[in-house]
């Protein structure tokens, strides 16, 4: 073997010019797929980070009631007897929050909108102050200062709200301002409620067009639930990679504690309205999601941009692979003298396929480690950066302001040694030739 | 006298292909070498020497007839089997040197016995130097090929062909790209190798004064031998 090396790395060296080219060409290509798989768990993390900050828990105990078939009412009874079955289920999860979630109009002076008011317990959101930038108020409202203003601990307090920048620009109003809430609480009836903004967050992107944040009680209160009554038991747990398991868990706890279980459906629970208010069921059932159903509707985003990475990486690998199938036969020609010798002093066919297959896959693990390496220092720096992005249609898909790169160690392995594969592969054809080329017929090859 | 035969041929018969015809390059050799034998194969151009050369080094199998190399016979192998009897058993020396060129003078020595995996990396490295110091050489251990001039690879190539200690070494107009002088010290080298180790060599020329060297010569004309000293020629022929 170490006589193959030697052999190979000397032939590379001699061929300087094509060896640079394919080098050069493999190093970029993995550079491209380290990058754009790095770009691609980066919006991943920041969809779990976003999404279970503004509007999921990494698993959701929530689900819907009816008093006649036709209602879909997304309130559980019996709250507090569900969150400890839940917290009893789940004992290694980190925190537990109950929330209410509604859809009603936000009214200001001049205009409306539709949003889905999330009721929250402040004290035990933990998360949510953490997770909440409040915005400038430039952000929102034309001539403001570039000072945030505003106090989120305020949502404490009944009949407060806080809403998001983007929101407020299209009610056009800042913090102090006061917003009526328009409610339909069946049988044609409509509630209302006057609110304070307190604080106006900054945009988080597809989420926060239509989350707005109000205490609990308010919106119990705006549909007259009961007291043991809450939407949902958001589960958050050490390491979101068990959000699966945990929710396998839960439902088969659940079901065992007599609780009726709508079937598992990957969407987020505004999607599910028309479907259960079209069964014909009344009572209650539990609905147990994880965090990446509440997203659904984003996630075409990481599989579209896969899917280009899949395109591009692949057109772009297919090309690079006819290189080197191309140089492999040069060098193949090249050699043919050599290679007669070699069979002739009493190297085997075999030995002779791996010399030619070794000196390709080493051309290959130099090109893609180099891409590899450059593409993991590439991403790490643009994620260091934290690149503003400047457009707003991509800053909502996005769901973040800042450009977020998550490189992994085992994708950059992944692509260095799926790379070098390939390129052992694109060599077969010109090194199985050479190993079946007769000894006589390559020795008195002339060259 | 069979075990003392390294290579014979029986009524070898071998043809190409020529479009639709067939050139018949060895019409009927049977030929007998012996250990410690110094034999040149001489004949015009065209006449079948390399041919028969292919023929006895196995890197090539006979139309008709047998070819015994070491008690096998080598139409009966398959390229593996051949490969391996190459490796252990032959040595050879091209008209071109044929040397690898990306590997030293001393690598190239050290390829068959890599190739073999028998000795350890020191056993090798005595070897090789062993080998190169016998050519002349042993000043030139990491040089590359085309820092040497013809003489000086046809050495190395020698102590390639030498350095698995193989029955017969074989070597195609080993003089033909040289210049006389060189041409006759790479003759003698193997003249003394020849003496001083009992290395059998055959190796074929139409030079008229390398041919003065040979203790045997065997002609050939037109693909047939037109005579031959030695055995294997007419004398036993009569004998079977
Ligand atoms: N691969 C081949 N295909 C077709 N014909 C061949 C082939 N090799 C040799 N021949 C023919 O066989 C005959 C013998 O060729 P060979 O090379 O053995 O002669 P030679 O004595 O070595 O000649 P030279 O002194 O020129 O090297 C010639 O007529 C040659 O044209
Ligand atoms: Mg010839």
């Amino acid at each position: 073997m170490g006589l193959f090396l030697t052999v190979a790395v000397r032939n590379l060296l001699q061929a300087k010019r094509r060896t640079a080219l394919l080098v050069t060409a493999l190093a970029g290509v993995t550079l491209l797929l380290v990058l754009l798989m790095a770009l691609s768990a980066g919006l991943t993390e920041t969809m779990i980070r976003s999404a279970t900050a503004i509007s999921s828990g990494h698993v959701n105990v929530a689900g819907f009631s009816k008093n006649k078939p036709a209602d879909a009412w997304p309130v559980l009874h019996g709250i507090e007897a569900i969150r400890r079955k839940v917290a009893d289920l789940v004992p290694e999860a980190t925190s537990l929050v109950v929330r209410e979630r509604a859809w009603a109009k936000l009214i200001s002076d001049r205009h409306s909108l539709f949003v889905s008011p999330t009721g929250v317990d402040y004290a035990s959101e933990a998360r949510l102050k953490e997770a909440l930038v409040l915005a400038k108020e430039s952000d929102y409202k034309k001539g403001g200062r570039d000072v945030v203003v505003g106090d989120l601990s305020k949502l404490a307090e009944p009949h407060t709200a806080v809403l998001f920048a983007g929101q407020a620009k299209r009610l056009d109003v800042e913090v102090g301002d006061d917003l009526t809430i328009t409610a339909p609480t069946g049988a044609g009836r409509t509630n209302t409620l006057d609110v304070r903004i307190v604080a106006i967050a900054r945009d988080f992107g597809f989420l926060s067009n239509w989350v707005t944040f109000l205490p609990r009680q308010d919106v119990k209160d705006l549909y007259q639930y009961g007291d043991d009554t809450g939407a949902v038991v958001q589960v958050y747990l050490p390491d979101p990679a068990g959000s699966e398991e945990v929710m396998g868990r839960l439902r088969e706890g659940l079901a065992a504690a007599g609780h009726e279980l709508m079937d598992h459906e990957p969407a987020p629970f505004f999607m599910k309205f028309e479907r259960v208010a079209g069964e014909d069921w009344t009572g209650q059932k539990l609905d147990v999601t994880v965090w990446s159903d509440e997203v659904s509707f984003l996630k075409w985003v990481v599989t579209a941009l896969d899917a280009i990475s899949v395109v591009l990486v692949g057109i772009l690998m297919v090309i690079i692979a006819l290189g080197i199938t191309d140089s492999m036969w040069i060098a193949v020609r090249e050699r043919t003298r050599e290679v007669g010798t070699e069979r002739a002093i009493g190297m085997t066919r075999r030995q002779v396929l791996a010399l030619f297959l070794v000196e390709a896959m080493l051309l290959g693990l130099a090109g893609t480690t180099l891409g590899g390496l450059a593409g993991a220092g590439v991403a790490a720096l643009l994620d260091h950066a934290r690149i503003e992005v400047a457009w707003d249609a991509l800053r909502m898909i996005l769901m973040s302001d800042v450009l977020n790169l998550a490189v992994g160690p085992g994708q950059v392995a992944w692509s260095i040694g799926v790379f070098t594969l390939l390129t052992g592969v694109a060599a077969l054809p010109p090194a199985v030739r050479a190993a079946r080329m007769q000894p006589v017929t390559a020795m008195h090859h002339a060259g | 006298m069979e075990t003392e035969s390294m290579v014979r041929l029986k009524g070898v018969v071998k043809e190409y292909p020529l479009g639709k015809l067939k050139v018949r390059a060895l019409d009927g050799v049977d030929l007998c070498i012996r250990k410690g034998e110094f034999t040149v194969v001489a004949g015009p151009s065209g006449s079948g020497k390399t041919t028969l050369l292919n023929m006895v080094g196995c890197v090539d199998v006979p139309t008709a007839g047998e070819v015994l190399v070491a008690g096998k016979e080598t139409s009966k192998l398959d390229d593996r089997g051949r490969t391996l009897l190459r490796l252990e058993r032959l040595g050879f020396i091209f008209q071109t040197f044929n040397l690898i060129p990306v590997l030293t003078a001393a690598q190239n020595v050290e390829f068959p016995l890599l190739l073999q995996r028998r000795l350890g990396r020191r056993r090798r490295r005595e070897r090789v130097r062993e080998m190169l110091a016998l050519v002349g050489l042993e000043a030139l251990l990491d040089q590359r090929p085309n820092e040497m001039s013809g003489g000086q690879r046809q050495r190395v190539a020698i102590a390639r062909a030498l350095v698995t200690l193989p029955g017969i070494v074989l070597a195609d107009e080993p003089t033909a790209n040289l210049d006389t002088a060189t041409g006759m010290n790479i003759i003698d080298l193997m003249k003394t190798l020849n003496r001083e180790r009992q290395t059998t060599f055959i190796f074929s020329t139409h030079d008229p004064r390398v041919m003065e060297h040979a203790r045997r010569i065997v002609r050939i004309v037109d693909g047939r031998i037109a005579g031959d000293d030695g055995c294997g020629g007419a004398a036993e022929r009569a004998e079977a």
